[in-house]
């Protein structure tokens, strides 16, 4: 079966280099290393946020860099670390994030569904402003998995949320996301997570560059 | 009309007495500003005896090259300064930005001068005053526009990277900053527009009844003026931006942040 993905020889910018990695399709993997080894770079050459400074990383047997961006974004979507969630409520901020998109936003009943499958109970006139840190990572995590694309890249997505929840929501992702048969990539550095819920696991190591 | 009276230096000097009390106040305020005032004060008396020298000459012998290099600085001159008021602009951002300060620039010039006055572009009474402020208001509102511009985009990194990591555009990301830039360089403009004529003359004008032209002409002229500032503005702003906000992102659609 051909790998969704495939390092080749991939390098980026002066330091990181990166093993001939190969990520299957449909699976839940775990990416995992100490911190400054190239995790959350990871995801973002794989959906061509930034290109590698040498080698080639393959999407179903394609050249990477010959790929239309906005196309390859649209069906591997990347869910950042780095939460931005607009001012107003969290129904406003799923209209402007499928607004972004120039897609219609779903309905009332379906940013539901997707804030209680990311173990969030809040009502759609929550103002994201008042949100604490936790809560303002799932209405992002819920707001790109609504997306449903093919492949689902998350950046440490539990990263502000204490045990018990981080558990259930990635639980919960996990199993909509085989029942859709989306493809998982999730940055985690936490072993207790990787252990449960990863299908395959890829560990990063610091190298310097060759 | 009479002519204007002419200024005797001595009387003139007086004026400076005037600084006398911006110094006192500044003294009982503690303003540590009594420097700048000095400095500022003499600068603009040299600039100003200097640039009067050079129209002298300008105007007793008024050949066209010497209107044109006349030009030719202000423009570079217009160009440096709002280049200055935004470093870190990219190369191709950069000549954008000169292009789009000179082109519409000189094309509304030779407008008003050629077309609306009827004189002739090279006619140095005219076309130095006119694109004194012509180029001096272009580079005001070119330097606010950029410099609204890349401060809003400053500190947006997290919005710009969410977005477009989610699929979006970088033209539909980044064109709301231009937007936005944009009409708050055009506001002072059209705020000014709004209030001319209410309380004060503006100084065109002002400058104009002062030397004897008939009210009615002065009017038309400032009219004139304010409405091709206006559209200067405007223009070199949009140029500077539209053209300029397309070098912050490569054909992989990644943002390269100014």
């Amino acid at each position: 079966m051909m790998p969704l993905f495939q390092f080749s020889d991939v390098c980026f910018g002066d330091f990181l280099t990166y093993p001939d990695i190969t990520l299957a399709e449909k699976r839940c993997t775990f990416i995992m290393g100490q911190s400054g080894c190239g995790k959350s770079t990871l995801l973002r050459l794989l959906n061509s946020l930034v290109s590698p400074s040498r080698g080639t990383i393959q999407y179903r047997g394609e050249n990477l860099a010959t790929l239309d961006t906005l196309a390859l974004r649209r069906n591997v979507l990347l869910c950042p670390q780095d939460v931005f969630l607009f001012e107003g409520s969290i129904s406003e901020n799923f209209s402007q994030y499928f607004g972004y998109r120039d897609a219609p936003c779903p309905s009332e009943e379906t940013m539901q569904q997707f804030l209680q499958l990311c173990c969030l109970y809040l009502p759609l006139t929550a103002r994201c402003e008042t949100l604490s840190g936790g809560e303002r990572q799932r209405v992002l995590l819920a707001i790109c998995l609504s997306f449903l694309p093919q492949v689902l890249l998350l950046d440490e997505p539990t990263a502000a949320l204490d045990e018990t929840t981080a558990h259930q929501v990635l639980a919960n992702v996990k199993l909509f996301c085989s029942e859709r048969q989306i493809t998982l990539i999730i940055v985690c550095h936490n072993p207790r997570l990787a252990e449960l819920y990863a299908d395959e696991t890829v560990l990063l190591e610091k190298e310097a560059a060759k | 009309m009479n002519q204007v009276v002419q200024l005797q230096i001595a009387q003139f000097a007086l004026i400076y007495l005037l600084l006398l009390a911006v110094l006192a106040v500044m003294k009982k305020c503690r303003v540590n500003e009594a420097k700048l005032l000095v400095v500022a004060s003499v600068r603009m008396t040299v600039q100003l005896t200097l640039a009067g020298w050079v129209l002298m000459l300008l105007f007793a012998h008024p050949h066209p090259a010497f209107t044109f290099l006349y030009l030719a600085v202000m423009v570079g001159f217009a160009i440096y300064q709002v280049l200055r008021k935004v470093p870190g602009l990219n190369r191709r951002f950069q000549w954008i930005v000169g292009l789009s300060v000179a082109a519409p620039g000189l094309a509304v010039l030779f407008f008003f001068v050629r077309v609306v006055v009827g004189e002739s572009i090279f006619n140095p009474q005219y076309v130095i005053p006119i694109s004194g402020m012509i180029m001096g208001n272009t580079m005001t509102g070119a330097a606010l526009g950029l410099k609204t511009f890349c401060d809003s985009l400053a500190g947006q990194r997290s919005k710009l990277q969410a977005l477009l990591a989610i699929g979006a555009s970088p033209q539909k990301i980044l064109f709301p900053f231009v937007s936005s830039a944009l009409e708050t360089a055009l506001l002072p403009t059209l705020n000014s527009m709004l209030g001319m004529g209410i309380v004060s003359l503006p100084g065109m004008m002002t400058g104009q009844i002062l030397s004897g032209t008939l009210p009615t002409t002065a009017i038309l002229y400032q009219i004139a003026i304010m409405v091709a500032i206006c559209a200067v503005v405007c223009l070199s702003c949009f140029g500077a931006l539209f053209f300029g906000y397309r070098t912050l992102y490569n054909d992989r659609n990644q943002i390269i942040l100014l």
